[in-house]
């Protein structure tokens, strides 16, 4: 689908637009090589907190961004001026840092022309969704909220972009992308709920149901007691699930695996996690948001980086790829992570079917503590429960943990089938709910 | 765009925003420019400069805001961004039950200016290119080094605010930092050593006055004695903090909790609230009577001293903690009439022009006291000596917290012996800070920016400087930086 042919405004860089822009830039690049990346992009947020509007913004910004080279040397300059006189700027000076610049030995030529999936990354449901249809969300959540004498705080959001790379190789690949979300803290006093969604598209957000999630997990968190730190079995919930491999993923780059100085150092090929477990790209899954390139032109692939429990993949630079003889670099744009067996239990059977356990909707704040073994640590937030005999019996004052996930996810009991899951530190995953036995709360809060 | 341009946007924009009714409104124009220089492992993997030009607009009608901002600086845009932010406005004021009431502020027409010897812009590539690589070079002129990087970053920020109440400002404000950082392996492990300049709005005095590369041969040795230090038995230790380290611990758990918006519930759906409610300013203890935590963004050269913030509130000097207890929050133009202040402190502040202001953290710092260094080490039997930015992480009231460091020391029976590595301790903000027994005197302050503290949705990125002297805290609990099998 093509949001620019609708009626929408402001316009944004339509296919033909960039193709003109990008043709005019690499014809005037006196450069051995010449890269236009291009990002226009509308988006608006309605933000809302004690129970009303507190911001309500609407903003257009497009960039250009021209990458000049000679030999090995390169210079890149970008501007959100679409002007002729100003596009003929950065061609100048991205040319003229590139002459200033020292040869990098490991600069490569521009990406080729790809073909790429096209995954269906724009809704025009998202793209003409203006300041009227958050609102109307926006009143829902507060709505439903105020008739549970709860407060409500949260966000939605709308946004369309058009992103574009060429190149001097003859690449060129545009793409219109969309993006809605919400999220919502419900908040009965001391306590909170939290429930949240990303989708290409604004209809799926389930803006009812996820306020109705959010405010049990408030009213449930009235009843409140202080468990002592130490080593629990947890039930988390894919949020939770989605914070903690969002950390193990952010470290998997080649170069540091290659240099020493990665906490997988050593260990492709071999178990990291429970074996059921598998984790895969999805550009093309409908409730992920994968786009159909990344932002040197490379087509996004699907691909397995997890196979049962065992390292199969890392995140490779070009220049890396190459020295390691990769001919197709993976991607990790929309990631799923799944577990086998059958038939797999609910989130509600898992918490029927344990005896004691800590119920985590959410982690916060989660940061590496030592890259080495990649031990994190990080908050639980807006909903913690004690599980006794099956049942949630009252809410528990927040933990610290201390942990690393390739200890924790080989302390694997139970999981779900994979579910949507989106925090305010991550990007979209699938993940299951989980349950892991001997996880490691370190301190408690006060709340 | 011209002077006379921006002011023809401004007028169009502000004429459409009073014609409408609303009872304020502002317009910003911004023009940054960003330099940005990164090296990697003895080669200069990038050279970007950033040309980031656009204008926000925001409207208050009927006690409701909206916002609207575009890229596109032209006559015709400037009015349909106008009428959107109205428009938006009125949609906020059909869901508002309470009215937002700005807190007075004269009028002001100004004009403010970094004041620089060298303007970084100016400086020829080659002289920043060849300093990153012999930088390197450096790094790696010590056994055990792996992987270096090193940096530059340069931005300029000129920036027209005009309101509907007669504001004129006009800035033209710089920063810049650098960077550099050591990576070495041992035994299977790995650890890095960095050194920073702080973020400070001067010129490029600030990096030839750095000396990088004495201070690339002492993190590079550093790191390598560090990956292959012992580490410590978990437990209550004695702990002095250098500067740099404190500029953290005073953002996480002091600068974070005072910020007003969050103390009244704006950031609970993401930054979090505060433990320091608004009951407790003038009588909550959050600190032994050492702590003096004052909030400054008129020193000369910090981020946060811009003059004017984005409500176009006078930059001014305030107490946040006296003598251990909580007296003060950094606000902006809509809440401080929350707590009955008659005007905002000036601490409202937008990362570009297509975001919204919000409260941000002042330039806070520690106020020295009288001991030297040697005095904080000579008291201590058992203790550790923490410097620089490590690993952190704080609850979202900000109670919570746990920190690392860069580089860490023993102390033994008044003396830092031998370095240790893999510590992290953790505390409750107000029992850390009540355990404050000194701080060292004013020859020992340094200042460290910060230009990635993250909050708001969408996100925006806050710049402050907070300063400090080295300060020792008792009985800490300081953990293994390990989970353990």
């Amino acid at each position: 689908m093509s949001t620019t042919g609708h009626k929408t405004w402001p316009k944004l860089t339509s296919r033909d637009e960039f193709r003109f822009i990008s043709e005019q830039m690499l014809k005037r690049s006196t450069g051995d090589h010449t890269v236009v990346t291009l990002h226009d992009r509308h988006n608006g947020t309605t933000r809302f907190a004690n129970s009303q509007i507190v911001q309500n913004v609407d903003t257009r910004c497009g960039s250009l961004t021209v990458t000049v080279t000679f030999g090995q040397r390169h210079g890149t300059a970008s501007t959100t001026d679409f002007t002729a006189g100003a596009v003929q700027e950065i061609v100048s000076r991205a040319t003229e840092i590139a002459c200033l610049s020292p040869e990098d030995p490991e600069y490569l030529p521009p990406v080729e022309p790809q073909s790429y999936l096209t995954p269906p990354a724009a809704r025009v449901e998202t793209a003409l969704a203006g300041p009227a249809r958050r609102l109307e969300y926006t009143n829902e959540a507060i709505g439903q909220c105020r008739m549970e004498n709860l407060g409500a705080a949260g966000i939605v959001s709308s946004s369309v972009a058009t992103v574009g790379v060429a190149a001097s190789t003859g690449l060129f690949a545009y793409e219109e992308r969309t993006d809605a979300r919400f999220s919502l803290t419900a908040q009965a006093g001391e306590a909170t709920g939290w429930a949240a969604a990303a989708h290409r598209s604004i209809d799926h957000l389930k803006v009812q149901e996820r306020t109705l999630t959010a405010i049990a997990k408030a009213k449930r968190g009235l009843e409140l007691c202080e468990l002592p730190p130490g080593r629990y079995t947890v039930i988390l919930e894919p949020a939770a699930v989605a914070g903690l491999w969002s950390s193990l993923l952010w470290m998997l780059d080649a170069k540091s695996y290659e240099k020493g100085t990665s906490a997988f150092s050593g260990k492709l090929g071999r178990l990291i996690v429970d074996k059921r477990l598998t984790l895969c790209n999805l550009p093309a899954h409908e409730d992920l948001l994968g786009v159909g390139f990344t932002a040197e032109g490379l087509p996004t692939v699907v691909s397995d980086w997890i196979t049962d429990g065992a390292l199969k993949q890392l995140s490779y630079d070009r220049f890396t790829a190459k020295a390691g003889g990769i001919d197709r670099i993976p991607t990790l744009d929309a990631p799923c992570l799944s577990g086998r067996g059958a038939p797999l239990p609910t989130l509600q059977d898992m918490i029927k079917h344990v005896e004691r356990a800590i119920l985590v909707t959410n982690f916060w704040y989660i940061r590496t503590v030592n890259p080495t073994d990649l031990t994190l640590t990080g908050m639980t937030r807006d909903g913690t429960f004690l599980v006794e005999n099956g049942v949630i019996v009252s809410a528990v004052k927040n933990f610290r943990f201390h942990e690393s996930p390739l200890r924790a996810f080989n302390r694997v009991e139970a999981f779900t089938n994979p579910a949507e899951a989106i925090t305010s530190e991550t990007g979209k995953f699938l993940v299951p709910a989980m349950t892991l036995s001997d996880f490691n709360f370190s301190s408690v809060t006060r709340f | 765009m011209s002077a006379p341009e921006r002011d023809e946007l401004a007028e169009l924009a502000l004429k459409r925003v009073i014609a409408s009714g609303a009872e304020y409104g502002d317009i910003r124009l911004l023009d940054s420019t960003t330099q940005t220089i990164r090296g990697e492992d003895r080669r200069i993997a990038s050279i970007r400069e950033r040309q980031d030009r656009g204008f926000g607009i925001r409207v208050l009608y009927h006690g409701a805001w909206g916002f609207a901002a575009s890229s596109v600086l032209s006559v015709e845009e400037a009015p349909r961004i106008a009428d959107l932010a109205i428009e938006i406005a009125k949609g906020s004021a059909s869901l508002a039950s309470e009215k937002v009431k700005l807190a007075d502020e004269p009028a002001h027409r100004d004009s403010v200016v970094t004041a620089r010897r060298i303007d970084p812009f100016s400086v020829k590539l080659e002289t920043k290119t060849a300093l990153l690589l012999e930088t390197m070079e450096y790094v790696h002129r010590q056994p055990g080094i792996v992987r270096s990087s090193a940096s530059l970053w340069a931005c300029r920020d000129r920036k027209l605010f005009v309101s509907t109440e007669g504001s004129r400002l006009e800035f033209d404000l710089l920063a810049l930092s650098g960077d550099v950082d050591a990576t070495a392996v041992h035994d299977g492990r790995f650890a890095s050593r960095s050194f920073n300049t702080p973020h400070l709005r001067m010129g490029y005095e600030l990096i030839e006055e750095a000396n990088f590369l004495a201070e690339a041969s002492r993190i590079a040795s550093q790191a390598v004695e560090k990956v292959q230090a012992p580490t410590t038995d978990p437990g209550l230790y004695d702990l002095v903090l250098d500067p740099e380290h404190l500029s953290l611990t005073m953002h996480e758990s002091c600068g974070h909790p005072s910020e007003l918006d969050r103390a009244l519930g704006y950031e609970a759906n993401y930054a979090g609230t505060s433990f320091l409610t608004t009951e407790k300013r003038g009588t909550f203890r959050y600190g032994s009577p050492h702590v003096n935590l004052v909030a400054d963004n008129t020193e000369p050269e910090t981020l946060a001293a811009t003059g004017y913030d984005d409500d176009g509130v006078a930059c001014q000097q305030w107490d946040i903690v006296r003598d251990g207890i909580f007296v003060g929050y950094c606000t902006n133009r809509e809440v401080a009439p929350k707590i009955g202040e008659t005007r905002s402190r000036g601490s409202n502040r937008a990362d570009s022009w297509g975001s919204v202001p919000i409260v941000r953290i002042a330039n806070i710092g520690l106020e020295p006291g009288r001991a030297t260094l040697d005095d904080l080490f000579a008291e201590v039997k058992r203790g550790i000596y923490i410097e620089g930015h490590g690993s952190f992480s704080i609850d979202q009231r900000r109670y919570n917290f746990q920190f690392g460091g860069d580089a860490f020391w023993l102390i033994e029976n008044g003396k830092r012996t031998h370095m240790v590595r893999d510590v992290v301790y953790h505390g409750i903000t107000p029992e850390f800070w009540n355990s404050c027994d000194a701080v060292a005197d004013r020859s020992h302050r340094r200042r460290y920016g910060f230009i990635t503290c993250g909050k708001g949705q969408p996100g925006q990125s806050g710049w402050m400087t907070h300063a400090a002297s080295h300060a020792r805290f008792r009985n800490v609990n300081v953990i293994g930086g390990s989970s353990g099998s």
